[in-house]
């Protein structure tokens, strides 16, 4: 037992005093946090809003439009610039009091002395030549006209959102004239014509709401971190075994205490190093989750966050320990069957075919959690660690079928270690080629 | 050690047979290794030296037969008290020395305290002090060789099995190693020493094992076993009267060389008759020595001789 303890210590030890390690288990929730926040900081980069000049020789429209965003209570929020004082283009041309200013842009309202439209538009694209404006509007003789057309040039052609927000307030403005027009009273058409208000939620097995965005978005999460920490530990024991077998070590471990001392030590060491790695990012998480929490502005945000248990955090990492176990001493078999590490990652590609089906089962799972495909999946060895989990998440089956899951995974891992343990000890003494299937059926029946 | 550990042999080896498939690697062994002498184990490459050794350290048990070390079974428990040194060394690369001595410490249950103890006792001695906390792989092949027989003795072992101890170490480090090995002779340690090199084996080793093709070919004491391989050659320099070398019934051959001869007797030829006769022939004898086989010469003799004698076989 003293040897094992010396084992699993060993093993532990040269994981976590790796630097891939202490980088990965740092890196991760910084990069968790970039991934996070990056997005929200380069949107709210906005550059210098573009100046529209509008050309309204009627002016009703323009000023609806001035209105209608002016109005809008999106922009008090989202745009500091909402409300300002206009800035006054200089020269005669421009009214009082003419702009009004959008997120990324500000309207100006455009006259000039002469009414036809051709030198209108000239004289707009050469401003526009001249930086003085970024784009122009144009709004047609009668715009209330089925047919009427309205001009909008930029400079920005790419801003998508520009155009669709101006079409908007267009569409806005252009309705209440009319509506205007034939006299009908907005206020009350605007209350008859509201939409309804749709509510929709998920409801769990005890009948209490849930979000289901955030179920899927947090299931997907679990299904991910489980299968990368059993590929990324899985690679890890690969690596220890074919150095312990390349560089002849074992010979010398083998001296001194037996192999399935050593290989079960070393899956228990590199499994803690695993442990402690998940157990800082699932602590951060929730030290995150809980700072978010006293923010005001994330609130609505965490609404979303589905509620994890203690209990649901003890069934996950149990989950990942039988995952870890299952795999490892496959991929303790196969270090000890290669003689180098690149014969090592090809014949990993079995496994890691087994853990991506898991992985691919979760969204099986994770859509209809109560199908008989999402109740095999959950059960069977080798995917069972991934879709568990995800199950556990999405709503808890019985108690009996997590029970169960977990007693034949744990009956996989002792067939598993079993037959990796004797191919291991036969394996990690030849030397020179890499054992064929045949053989290494041969340690498993002779050994 | 205790007085009757001196006595008792500290490995018995009885009838041991170890086959791979179809393969015998190692056939119907027997021998006993004594405390306090160094045991050469010798034979050529795919001999079974490897083979046995591993099944004397317990990586492997025997098909048949049976290993007693230090007159119990061999047992995992008993695995606590060899050192070894396989051929193909192998260390931690990316470990520091210290951990790496510390971890081999630990597999042979030493306690923390005084693995620390003994590390530092033994990189002091090895002038490795500075090394201690340097990164394996930053040391040079004959530092990792030391490093590795460190290993193989932080424990104390009562037997310590090397195989090829000697190979990338400088003459330096080989004489020191050599004066390491005497010193645990004289604890009464057992020392089980494979080599391929005959001159250090000759120099070393109180007792010989050879073995080829899977068995023993000879077995003995370093003494017992050259004297059994006769003393029928003399080195002479001097000038033989003449025709008494080509007259005398003793001699089969004499061979030439630039400043001596070597004279070959016939089978059971006394080499002191010939002095005499040379002597009263009035021969002029600068020189006159009976030559001893070199334990090179008895390893091609046997190992050689299976090949295109079968005679001699048996021997």
């Amino acid at each position: 037992m003293r040897k094992f303890f010396a084992v699993v210590k060993h093993e532990y030890r040269k994981v976590v005093l790796r630097w891939s390690f202490i980088l990965g288990t740092l890196l991760m929730p910084a990069m968790a946090l970039v991934f996070a926040f990056v997005p929200l900081l380069i949107f709210s980069f906005r550059g210098e809003p573009a100046k529209i000049a509008v050309y309204d020789p009627d002016g009703k429209i323009a000023a609806r439009l001035e209105a209608y965003f002016a109005h809008k209570p999106a922009n008090k929020l989202d745009h500091p610039n909402a409300g300002r004082a206009i800035p006054m283009v200089s020269g005669q041309q421009i009214s009082t009091p003419p702009a009004v200013i959008e997120s990324d842009f500000t309207l100006v309202r455009f006259t000039t002395a002469t009414a036809e439209p051709e030198a209108v538009r000239q004289e707009l694209l050469t401003r526009i030549r001249a930086k003085e404006f970024d784009a122009y509007l144009i709004i047609p003789q009668n715009p209330t006209a089925p047919d009427a057309c309205f001009e909008f040039r930029s400079r920005r052609g790419g801003d998508f959102t520009l155009s669709d927000v101006l079409l908007n307030g267009l569409n806005q403005a252009v309705q209440s004239q009319r509506l205007a027009d034939a006299r009908i009273d907005e206020s009350e058409l605007r209350q008859l014509t509201a939409p309804v208000r749709f509510d929709a939620k998920g409801l769990d097995e005890s009948g209490a709401e849930k979000d289901s965005g955030g179920v899927f978005a947090a299931s997907f999460l679990i299904a991910l971190m489980i299968y990368l920490m059993l590929a990324i530990y899985g690679q890890t024991i690969l690596g220890a075994v074919v150095e312990e077998k390349e560089t002849r070590i074992a010979e010398i471990l083998f001296s001194s205490t037996r192999p399935l001392v050593l290989m079960f030590g070393k899956l228990v060491g590199v499994g803690l190093a695993g442990l402690t790695q998940l157990s800082i990012w699932v602590g951060s998480a929730l030290s995150l989750v809980a700072i978010a929490a006293q923010q005001a502005d994330f609130r609505p945000l965490l609404k979303s966050v589905p509620t994890i248990t203690p209990a649901m955090v003890l069934l996950f990492l149990s989950f990942f320990l039988l995952g870890y176990f299952l795999y490892g001493s496959i991929f303790a078999l196969i270090g000890s069957a290669v003689t180098s590490p690149q014969e090592g990652g090809q014949l990993s590609f079995p496994p890691t075919v087994l853990m991506l089906i898991g992985f691919y089962f979760s969204f099986a799972v994770i859509r209809d959690p109560n199908s008989s495909l999402a109740f095999w999946a959950s059960i069977a060895p080798f995917f069972a660690p991934i879709t568990m989990p995800v199950r556990i998440l999405a709503e808890t089956p019985p108690f009996w079928q997590i029970a169960l899951s977990i007693v034949v995974n744990l009956l996989a891992i002792l067939a598993m270690v079993w037959i990796a343990a004797r191919i291991y000890r036969v394996g990690m003494l030849i030397y020179g080629k890499r054992a064929t299937i045949r053989e290494i059926w041969k340690w498993l029946r002779h050994s | 050690m205790s007085s009757d550990a001196a006595k008792n042999p500290s490995v018995e080896v009885r009838n041991i047979t170890k086959r791979f498939g179809e393969f015998v690697a190692v056939e119907d062994l027997s021998f006993q290794v004594s405390p306090g002498r160094i045991f050469g184990f010798l034979g050529p490459n795919g001999a079974g030296k490897t083979t046995t050794i591993r099944m004397m350290v317990g990586i492997t048990a025997p098909d048949s037969g049976e290993i007693r070390l230090f007159g119990e079974l061999l047992s995992p428990k008993l695995q606590d008290r060899i050192g070894y040194i396989p051929e193909e060394r192998g260390l931690y690369k990316k470990l520091k020395v210290v951990d790496q001595l510390r971890y081999f410490g630990a597999l042979k249950g030493l306690s923390t305290a005084e693995a620390e103890k003994r590390i530092d006792f033994w990189l002091g001695r090895m002038g490795l002090a500075d090394w201690k906390r340097a990164k394996t792989s930053d040391l040079s092949k004959g530092m990792q060789q030391k490093i590795q027989f460190i290993a193989a003795v932080l424990h104390d072992p009562d037997l310590l099995i090397l195989d090829e101890p000697f190979s990338g170490l400088d003459p330096i480090n080989v004489e020191f190693m050599i004066d390491v090995l005497a010193e645990f002779r004289t604890q009464s340690r057992a020392i089980i020493f494979s080599t391929h090199l005959m001159e250090t084996a000759e120099r070393l080793c109180d007792d010989i094992l050879l073995i080829n093709r899977s068995r023993k070919v000879i077995a003995g004491s370093l003494r017992e076993v050259k004297s059994s391989y006769g003393t029928n050659r003399v080195a002479f320099r001097g000038r033989p009267a003449d025709g008494i070398l080509k007259m005398s019934p003793l001699v089969a051959k004499v061979v030439s060389f630039a400043d001596e001869m070597e004279i070959h007797l016939n089978e059971g030829a006394d080499p002191n008759v010939l002095l005499r006769d040379l002597v009263n022939g009035g021969a002029e004898i600068q020189k006159f020595e009976v030559i001893e086989p070199s334990l090179n010469d008895i390893f091609i003799a046997a190992v050689g001789g299976i090949d295109d004698d079968p005679s001699r076989a048996g021997r």
